[in-house]
C-alpha cells in the first residue's frame, strides 16, 4: 500500500485519522492522520508543545480524543482509559516509569498480575518462582541481563529500572508500545541498551511507537519519523530516504521539503 | 540462567526478607548478646522462670507489632492501639462478667476492633487525613470513650476457659508465646507470599505507581487499620487473660513499644520495606530490657526514658542504612557508585 517501512513487511497495525484535541482554545493535536506499520519504529519529533505527548496519551487512552477515529486491525476501538489501551494491547511506557522501588524486579514485573498458586488447593498465595522463572524467561527474549532480581529495583541503575519498566509492558500481550523519551537522562552506554532492547521489540514484532528529542537516536533507531508543529502532523518520511537537516526543517519551518 | 540455588535460597525464605535476613542476623546476635549480658550482670535474669515470663510479656506486644509492621509498610501509622485495646477490653470484659458467653463475648472484642480499625482506615484511605492525625485523633476519643465506660473500675475475674489463654501451658511453653510465635509466622506469610502483603509493600513504596498498576489502593490501606484493630482485639484479649484484669487505662504508651519494635526490626518509617521477622526480635529486645531494668530495680519512670532513646536510636540508624542522613551517605556510597560502575561497563 504505501512505502513499505524498513525491511519489515507493511501492514498497517493501527491507523489514526483526523485526530483532533483541545484544551481550551489551543488546538493541542489537530487533526492528525497516520498509520503505524506491524513491527516498526516509529519516531515521534517535534519542538516543545508540539503536541506529542498528547498525542500519545490519547493513544495510550489517557485522555480521550475529542474527534477522530483509531483503528487497530481493521477495527475500530474506542480508548477512553489505560485498561481500554491495555485491552487493544497498547502499552504506555510513561516518564515517571511506575516503579515501586521497595519491590524486586519479579514483583514489579507482576504488580496487579499477581500469579498465585493454593496451598493444599485452597489457600492463595503468591508464586514467587513462576514469576521470577517468567520474568527471567522474558528478559532473556528480549535479551535483558539484569544482575540481581530479587534487590529492590532502587538499587539498580537508570537504565536497568528502565528495562524493567519495559520488561511490565511486555509481560502482557502487546502489539504497540509507546516510549516517552526512554533515553533521557541515561548515559551513552545505558541509553545503547534501551535502543538495543527497543529493537528486539521490533524482532518480536511489536511495533514502538518512540518520542525523543534526540535526532541520533532517532536515526539510529526508527525505521520512519514522524514530525508534529504546533499539533499538526507535518509529515511522516522513511529514515534511509531523508536527512538529518530535513527532518531539522521539519521541525523548525513545519514543512516537508 | 541465573544461579539456581540463590534462586531457591529466595524461594524457601521468602523475596521481600531474604535481604533482610543478613540484616535480622545482625539484630538477632544483638539479642542473644543482650540475654548474655543482662545473664552475666544478674543470674536472675537467666532462670527459666524469668524466660518463660519474658516470653509471655513480649507475646501480645509482638502480635500487635506484626500488625503494626504491615501498618507501617503502608508508609502508614497507628497511635491509636493502646486507646483501642483499651476500650476493647474494658467492653469484653464488662460483658463476658456479666454473664455473656465467653466465646460470643471475644467475637464482640474482634468486632468491635474490626469495626473501629475500619473507621481508621475509612478516614485515612477515603477522607485523606493523614495517618498520624487520624490514629492520634483516635487515640484521644477511644481512651476517652474506655474512660467513659470504666472510669475508676477495675475489672478483674474471667472465667478459666479465657485465662488459660494467658496463663496456661502446652508442654510447658506458655500458651501466650505459642499464639504469639503462630501469629508471626502467619504474618511472615501474609507479608511476603501473598498478594494482600504485596499489595501492602506496594502502596507503602509507591502509592502512585501501585494504582497504575491495578492495585487497589483505597481497600488495601483500609484492610491494613482492619486488620490492625482485628489484631489489637487479638493482643488485648490475651493481655487480660494473663492479667485477668482490666481497666480504663491498660495500654497507655503501648503505641510507642510497639512502634519501637517495629523500627528496632529494620522496617522502613518511610513506606514499602519491612520485615516481620525483625519486628519479633525488635519486641523481643525491648521485652528483654524491660524486664532487666526491672529486676536491677529500675524505676519505671526511668523505665520510659530508656524506650524513648531506644526508638530515636533505631530510627537514627535506619536512616543510616537507608542513606537519608546526607552527610553520611557519602561515606556509605560504596554500593550503588559500583552497580552504576558495572552498568556503563566501565
Amino acid at each position: 500500500m504505501d512505502e513499505g517501512g524498513g525491511n519489515v513487511g507493511a501492514t498497517t497495525l493501527m491507523r489514526v485519522v483526523g485526530l483532533q484535541k483541545s484544551y481550551g482554545g489551543l488546538r493541542a493535536v489537530d487533526d492528525v492522520t497516520f498509520d503505524v506499520h506491524r513491527g516498526e519504529i516509529l519516531a515521534l519529533v517535534g519542538d516543545n508543545g508540539a503536541g506529542k505527548s498528547t498525542l500519545v496519551k490519547a493513544l495510550a487512552g489517557a485522555h480521550a480524543p475529542d474527534s477522530g477515529s483509531i483503528e487497530i486491525d481493521g477495527q475500530s476501538v474506542l480508548l477512553r482509559t489505560p485498561r481500554d489501551a491495555e485491552a487493544a494491547g497498547i502499552g504506555c511506557l510513561h516518564q515517571g516509569l511506575g516503579l515501586v522501588d521497595a519491590l524486586d524486579v519479579p514483583e514489579n514485573v507482576f504488580l496487579g498480575r499477581e500469579l498465585q498458586t493454593r496451598i493444599f488447593g485452597l489457600i492463595p498465595q503468591l508464586d514467587h518462582s513462576r514469576m521470577r522463572a517468567r520474568t527471567i524467561e522474558l528478559l532473556d527474549r528480549f535479551g535483558i541481563h539484569l544482575p540481581k532480581l530479587n534487590e529492590p529495583v532502587m538499587r539498580l541503575s537508570g537504565g536497568q529500572r528502565q528495562t524493567v519498566a519495559i520488561s511490565r509492558l511486555l509481560l502482557q500481550d502487546v502489539r504497540l508500545v509507546i516510549m516517552d523519551e526512554p533515553m533521557a537522562a541515561l548515559g551513552v552506554e545505558e541509553g545503547r541498551r534501551v535502543l538495543d532492547l527497543v529493537r528486539s521489540m521490533r524482532e518480536e514484532g511489536i511495533s514502538v511507537i518512540v518520542i525523543s528529542h534526540n535526532l541520533e537516536h532517532v536515526f539510529q533507531l526508527a525505521d520512519r519519523i514522524a514530525v508534529m508543529k504546533n499539533g499538526r502532523l507535518v509529515g511522516v518520511v522513511e529514515t534511509v530516504s531523508t536527512t538529518r537537516d530535513a527532518v531539522v526543517g521539519m521541525i523548525t519551518f513545519g514543512q516537508q521539503h | 540462567m541465573q544461579n539456581q540455588p540463590a534462586a531457591s535460597l529466595s524461594n524457601a525464605i521468602g523475596h521481600a526478607d531474604r535481604r533482610w535476613l543478613f540484616k535480622g542476623l545482625g539484630l538477632t546476635i544483638v539479642v542473644i548478646a543482650l540475654a548474655l549480658i543482662f545473664s552475666l550482670i544478674n543470674p536472675r535474669f537467666a532462670t527459666i522462670t524469668n524466660f518463660a515470663n519474658v516470653l509471655t510479656q513480649a507475646s501480645y506486644y509482638i502480635i500487635i507489632a506484626v500488625g503494626m509492621t504491615f501498618v507501617i509498610t503502608s508508609a502508614g501509622i497507628d497511635l491509636s492501639v493502646g486507646s483501642l485495646l483499651a476500650l476493647i477490653t474494658v467492653i469484653g470484659f464488662d460483658l463476658i462478667k456479666a454473664g455473656m458467653h465467653p466465646l460470643l463475648g471475644v467475637l464482640i472484642m474482634f468486632a468491635l476492633g474490626g469495626g473501629i480499625g475500619g473507621l481508621t482506615g475509612l478516614l485515612i484511605a477515603l477522607v485523606k487525613i493523614p495517618p498520624f492525625i487520624a490514629t492520634l485523633a483516635m487515640m484521644v476519643s477511644l481512651r476517652g470513650l474506655a474512660l467513659l465506660h470504666s472510669a475508676g473500675n477495675m475489672h478483674y475475674g474471667l472465667p478459666s476457659s479465657l485465662t488459660w489463654l494467658g496463663q496456661g501451658d502446652l508442654l510447658g511453653v506458655p500458651v501466650p508465646v505459642i499464639i504469639a510465635f503462630v501469629f508471626a509466622v502467619f504474618g511472615g506469610w501474609l507479608f511476603n507470599h501473598t498478594k494482600f502483603g504485596l499489595h501492602v509493600r506496594a502502596i507503602g513504596g509507591n502509592r502512585e505507581a501501585a494504582r497504575l498498576a491495578g492495585v487497589p489502593v483505597n481497600l488495601v490501606e483500609v484492610m491494613v487499620y482492619v486488620m490492625m484493630g482485628l489484631i489489637t482485639a487479638l493482643g488485648g484479649l490475651i493481655m487480660i487473660a494473663r492479667i485477668d484484669s482490666t481497666q480504663a487505662t491498660i495500654g497507655t504508651a503501648m503505641e510507642i513499644h510497639v512502634i519501637a519494635a517495629v523500627i528496632i526490626g529494620g522496617t522502613s518509617l518511610f513506606g514499602g520495606s519491612g520485615t516481620v521477622y525483625g519486628t519479633v526480635l525488635g519486641a523481643l529486645l525491648l521485652s528483654m530490657m524491660t524486664n532487666a531494668l526491672v529486676i536491677a530495680g529500675v524505676d519505671y519512670f526511668w523505665q520510659l526514658v530508656v524506650m524513648g532513646v531506644i526508638v530515636l536510636i533505631a530510627v537514627a540508624i535506619g536512616n543510616l542504612r537507608e542513606r537519608r542522613i546526607p552527610t553520611l551517605s557519602h561515606v556509605l556510597r560504596r554500593v550503588p557508585e559500583d552497580s552504576v560502575a558495572n552498568d556503563q561497563g566501565r
